[in-house]
């Protein structure tokens, strides 16, 4: 025989946790918009009998309702482990393709405007000195395109610089965002513990968490992992970088300018102890594109710059100018880079010619070497309207070895190498994506699924209710019309 | 799998994202007339525009050494022309002074006095500029091909110096000779009977008819260079005139190259926005519609 008030403290429980359930309703809808929010459900129990028999027990065997202490989030951590690896594969390639682009943008190809069309310039203004050798006109057109040749070298190699500088600045400031995001993730597994012994629920801290560590693996591919107590150990290339309540610090350590990044390339250090980190996510498509890509680029373009010089110098050198006096080198390489021979001929040392120090050495229009025919040779004046030299410098960008193929080989490469970024990024976008989606479909808030609990939970409150109101009536039965009679 | 609003929200917007680029794309591709507006567009169809290209800037160059060379040739040819009309006007008075019985001192010092004036008259023609440099004088500098007593002081074809040829380029691998040096043209000066000496001998040796009749059959010896001269030139403006007509071929050749490369097909690029515009539309109408309604809209 049970208590007689039993039934009340029953229906009291189920009151108080179909409310709680309808609470949590309430909490997933008003969140029905929020980023990274897991929606949560709360978790009905029915509370059995006594189980311990005692002398004078009288258990009718009945459970004693309900309960809905816990209130858990619903997320799969496979899913996020998942998204963590994704999104940095993402950001990685994103910068990479990004990268590419702006090295694209650099050389503006195929186009009217770019280094191609100043090369053709030129070389067509040699074929007008060709056709008449003593007309200033023509030997100015070359001094003027060539001069517009070497501002666009010099031009393409200092846009590459700046994209470096750029790429340092984004990824100095990125690591300073990373830093903070460390130090709220260690703070947060510190509230979040002690939340758990309190016995407290921490959901939402949890969530704010989660948020920071999948921005982490967008910026700098990091993983985590979760401890028995409830914190996460945030790691950065096998580094654990957050564990319980501690953060590390990064930095960008090597040299900060591409000169100096050639001998000690730019990386990130952890701040106490300068151990080298090996990032993922967006941090390394931007070392990626520091230590890699524009330095591979800008060599190829000195490489050219040092072709057309070597090249041209060496064909211009067996001519002779309008005053008939041997011809001098065309290019150098800036201050320092020629040396004056026994003979007085000049030597260029090629291996100081980049596409940034490149820089035309004739003056004077007079000094053009366009002819091949020697004064000694023309009966001692100079052939003036010789232009078989020019002729032959003309011919100089037809070379199956010349620097107008190198040119378009490295244009062709790059384009290549841009088109398969670009593919690779659209295939892991679209991967990302649906990871990004399986996590929506298990943690979102489904507003219809909400509704059909709200309704659920509704009716069960109002069942309790009623059940409260039977008892009454029974107690009432019991209390007030029992043991009336004849009254 | 469970389906909820933002993961709708979230697909829809992933498909929205890539009808818009698919539009952006070809939009790009229609205000820029162009379909590779970058390498990784198309990285085989840069390397044949960029060599194309090239070859434009080539062929439009030897155009204009074209151009440039058949009025060199013209300017020589003419100028052969003239000096042919008078050297032959020279040999008939030469044929003229040499009719012994009919002559008297007189009118050989008058057929002399016309003769020597025919000989200024052609040194002037032999020294005709073009282009400041003088036709038949070479690779010489300056304004010259004879001085004034009419030694040769052009470059090349005499003193031992080699001809060094003055040339147009005509293709990529051709290059065709546009100048004819003095002694190629008036005889060699070294044998002392180039035109300009045989003139002065018929001048000094008037009324001397052995003397004259020997310089009568150098004159022919010269007019005969001359005439070889002159079809040599005519042969080369020929040339040029078939350079400039292959020339011109290549030209469109190229250009239809080029735009096959890398220019918009309009209709199809045309058609494939509207397409894309309309798959973008419904797109959009569709998300409206689906992420619209929820359980709220039918409950009370």
């Amino acid at each position: 025989m049970s208590s007689t008030f039993s039934g009340l403290s029953r229906a009291s429980s189920a009151l108080a946790a179909q409310q709680r359930a309808l609470d949590t309703t309430g909490q997933n809808i008003a969140n029905v918009n929020t980023a990274g929010y897991s929606r949560q459900r709360a978790e009905l129990q029915s509370v059995g009998g006594s189980i311990v028999p005692a002398t004078y027990a009288t258990g009718d065997g009945l459970g004693q309702g309900v309960t809905a202490d816990t209130v858990t989030r619903i997320r799969d951590a496979f899913l996020e482990g998942r998204a963590q690896t994704e999104h940095a594969a993402t950001a990685s390639l994103t910068a990479a393709d990004t990268t590419l682009a702006q090295i694209e943008d650099a050389f503006r190809e195929p186009g009217t405007t770019g280094l191609q069309s100043q090369l053709d310039a030129m070389w067509a203004s040699w074929s007008d000195v060709a056709s008449n050798p003593t007309e200033p006109a023509a030997r100015g057109a070359v001094l003027e395109r060539t001069s517009t040749l070497v501002a666009g070298l010099n031009t393409t190699s200092a846009t590459l610089d700046q994209q470096w500088a750029h790429d340092l600045d984004g990824l100095t400031t990125l690591v300073a965002d990373v830093n903070a995001s460390l130090t709220a993730i260690a703070d947060l597994n510190q509230a979040i513990s002690r939340t758990n012994a309190a016995g407290t629920p921490s959901n939402e801290l949890a969530d704010k968490r989660d948020v920071l560590v999948l921005a982490l693996a967008d910026q700098i591919g990091a993983t985590a992992s979760l401890n028995p107590d409830g914190t996460l150990a945030v790691r950065i290339g096998g580094a654990t970088v957050v564990n319980g309540s501690s953060a590390m610090t990064l930095k960008v350590a090597g040299g900060s300018d591409p000169a100096a990044a050639a001998t000690d390339p730019p990386r990130l250090v952890t701040a106490p102890g300068g151990t080298t980190v090996v990032p993922g996510g967006t941090a390394s498509g931007l070392l990626t594109a520091m230590t890699t890509t524009i330095p591979e680029y800008k060599k190829k373009l000195d490489d050219i710059a040092s072709q057309l010089a070597g090249q041209l110098n060496a064909l211009h050198q067996q001519g002779y100018d309008l005053d008939g006096n041997p011809g001098g080198p065309v290019f150098d390489g800036g201050a320092g880079s020629t040396t004056v021979n026994a003979d007085g001929t000049t030597t260029v040392d090629l291996s100081k010619v980049t596409a940034a120090t490149i820089r035309l050495a004739v003056t004077s229009v007079d000094q053009l070497a366009a002819a091949t025919l020697s004064p000694a040779a023309a009966g001692g004046a100079p052939a003036k309207n010789d232009g078989g030299m020019a002729d032959a410098i003309h011919q100089l960008r037809l070379g199956t070895e010349g620097s107008d193929a190198s040119y378009r080989k490295m244009i062709v490469g790059l384009g290549v190498q841009a088109a398969s970024a670009a593919s690779k990024l659209a295939a892991q976008s679209v991967i990302s994506a649906q990871v990004d989606s399986s996590r929506e479909s298990v943690s979102g808030v489904s507003i219809d699924e909400e509704m059909t609990n709200m309704l659920q939970f509704q009716h069960g409150y109002q069942a309790a209710g009623r059940l409260v109101t039977a008892i009454d009536e029974m107690l009432d039965q019991l209390i007030n019309r029992t043991g009336r009679v004849g009254l | 799998m469970r389906i909820t609003q933002r993961a709708i929200v979230t697909t829809s917007l992933q498909g929205l994202y890539g009808n818009l680029a698919a539009v952006n794309k070809l939009q790009q591709q229609l205000t820029s007339g162009t379909t590779i507006s970058r390498p990784s567009d198309s990285p085989t169809g840069t390397n044949s525009a960029m060599y194309t290209r090239q070859d434009m800037a080539g062929v439009a160059q030897q155009s204009r050494n074209i151009t440039d060379g058949i009025a060199v040739l013209s300017s020589t040819d003419s100028a052969l022309a003239d000096i042919l009309d008078q050297v032959q006007l020279a040999r008939s008075l030469t044929v003229q002074a040499l009719n012994t019985g009919a002559m008297n001192d007189q009118s050989s010092q008058a057929i002399a006095t016309q003769i020597a004036g025919l000989r200024e008259s052609v040194l002037g023609q032999a020294n005709q500029v073009v282009q400041g440099r003088p036709l038949f004088g070479g690779v010489a500098a300056g304004s010259m091909a004879y001085d004034a007593g009419g030694a040769y002081v052009g470059i090349g074809g005499a003193n031992g110096i080699a001809v060094q040829p003055v040339t147009r380029r005509v293709t990529d691998v051709e290059t065709i000779r546009v100048d004819i040096t003095g002694p190629e043209a008036f005889g060699d000066p070294a044998s002392g009977k180039d035109l300009f000496s045989v003139l002065g001998n018929i001048v000094a040796d008037v009324s001397d008819p052995t003397a004259l009749s020997g310089h009568l059959a150098d004159l022919d010896a010269v007019i005969n260079t001359m005439l070889t001269a002159r079809a040599d030139v005519g042969t080369r403006a020929a040339r040029m005139d078939t350079a400039e007509t292959v020339n011109a071929g290549r030209e469109l050749t190229l250009t239809a190259q080029l735009s096959a490369t890398q220019d918009i097909d309009l209709p199809k690029t045309i058609m494939e926005l509207n397409m894309q515009q309309t798959g973008y539309q419904a797109a959009l109408q569709a998300t409206a519609q689906v992420i619209q309604p929820t359980l709220l809209d039918f409950l009370r």
